[in-house]
């Protein structure tokens, strides 16, 4: 850790608002890509993007100074991510969600044009790499595969914090990365066949 | 090894390959096989195209209330002990009306009580 971010933690642990502020402004954008791609709606994103931030003011006290403030921060925010997805699961194996999605949801978004105008299975692909397809690839993958691609191929996060975010062996997230990486072009090509 | 054995080892080694970590003997073999099966190739095409399209998800940053809405969550969550909402410009002290303030105030003194005094007093043409 950073002698800057050691600072920034002490006054944090005094609960000095500004510093809080400080937090909010260089992590708030990086926590909330992270829970929206994970969950996929905006509304449920900004929920959850807030709690961990909550969180992380009600809990510095747990923060153990030989990891980075991000990662922890990380950590948080997939652990609230994580249950959320749970939770919205769980409601809408009750039914009260028929349909699923609310309008906000990213894999809702942009999904007829490429299927009705494209064809040739490589032009398909190409399409496939524009942002909604992805993401609804994205969505469709089991929650922890989903998010070892979100962290390491959409935030670009080294092996190292993947692992101090998970908690897994490296060799366990490189494995499991690429089972998830195989799963998500096998859904693009089948999408599209 | 068989044919399936090699298509299985290569595939399975694609995202080490793509991320540089395998060994020099096990690229030239991996490379090996790509320079003679179709199938692989057009595998890892696809496989780095995947990868790209993760790559190129644009960054979606946080609302512009986000900040604030934390503080009041906070504020709420600790009944008025954090983020207690100050009545200051900016959330600080606004120094800059302060003096604009005294300069008017100085400038209305001038006028009423400076230019009301026996001394000021213009004498009658």
């Amino acid at each position: 850790m950073s002698l800057s971010e050691r600072l920034l933690v002490a006054r944090l642990l005094k609960r000095d608002e500004t510093a809080f502020n400080e937090v909010v402004r260089q992590h708030g954008d990086r926590v909330f890509n992270l829970v929206l791609r994970m969950v996929g709606s905006r509304a449920e994103a900004e929920d959850i993007a807030q709690e961990v931030f909550v969180t992380v003011f009600k809990s510095i006290d747990s923060f153990r100074s030989e990891a980075k403030l991000s990662t922890w921060l990380l950590r948080i925010a997939t652990n609230h991510a994580k249950n959320r997805i749970k939770y919205l699961a769980r409601r809408r194996e009750q039914g009260r969600e028929p349909g699923g999605s609310d309008s906000g949801d990213l894999a809702d978004e942009g999904r007829a044009p490429a299927q009705s105008h494209i064809r040739a299975p490589d032009v398909l692909l190409e399409a496939a790499e524009t942002e909604d397809i992805m993401q609804q690839a994205i969505a469709t993958l089991e929650e922890d595969q989903r998010l070892l691609v979100v962290l390491r191929d959409v935030e670009e996060l080294s092996y190292e914090e993947i692992v101090e975010i998970t908690g897994l062996p490296e060799g366990t997230v490189k494995s499991r990365l690429h089972r998830a990486r195989m799963t998500l072009k096998q859904l693009l090509e089948d999408k599209f066949k | 090894m068989s044919e399936g054995d090699s298509h299985t080892r290569t595939v399975d080694s694609f995202s080490a390959y793509l991320e540089g970590e395998l060994s020099p003997d096990e690229k030239a073999s991996l490379e090996h096989h790509l320079s003679t099966c179709i199938q692989c190739r057009t595998s890892l095409e696809r496989f780095r195209r995947t990868l790209g399209g993760l790559g190129r998800l644009k960054r979606t940053g946080a609302p512009h209330s986000f900040l604030a809405d934390i503080q009041r969550q906070i504020n709420r969550r600790s009944r008025g002990r954090f983020f207690r909402r100050r009545w200051l410009l900016f959330g600080r002290i606004p120094f800059e009306w302060l003096s604009l303030a005294m300069i008017v105030a100085m400038l209305v003194y001038y006028i009423v009580v400076l230019q009301s005094s026996p001394t000021g007093v213009k004498p009658i043409p």
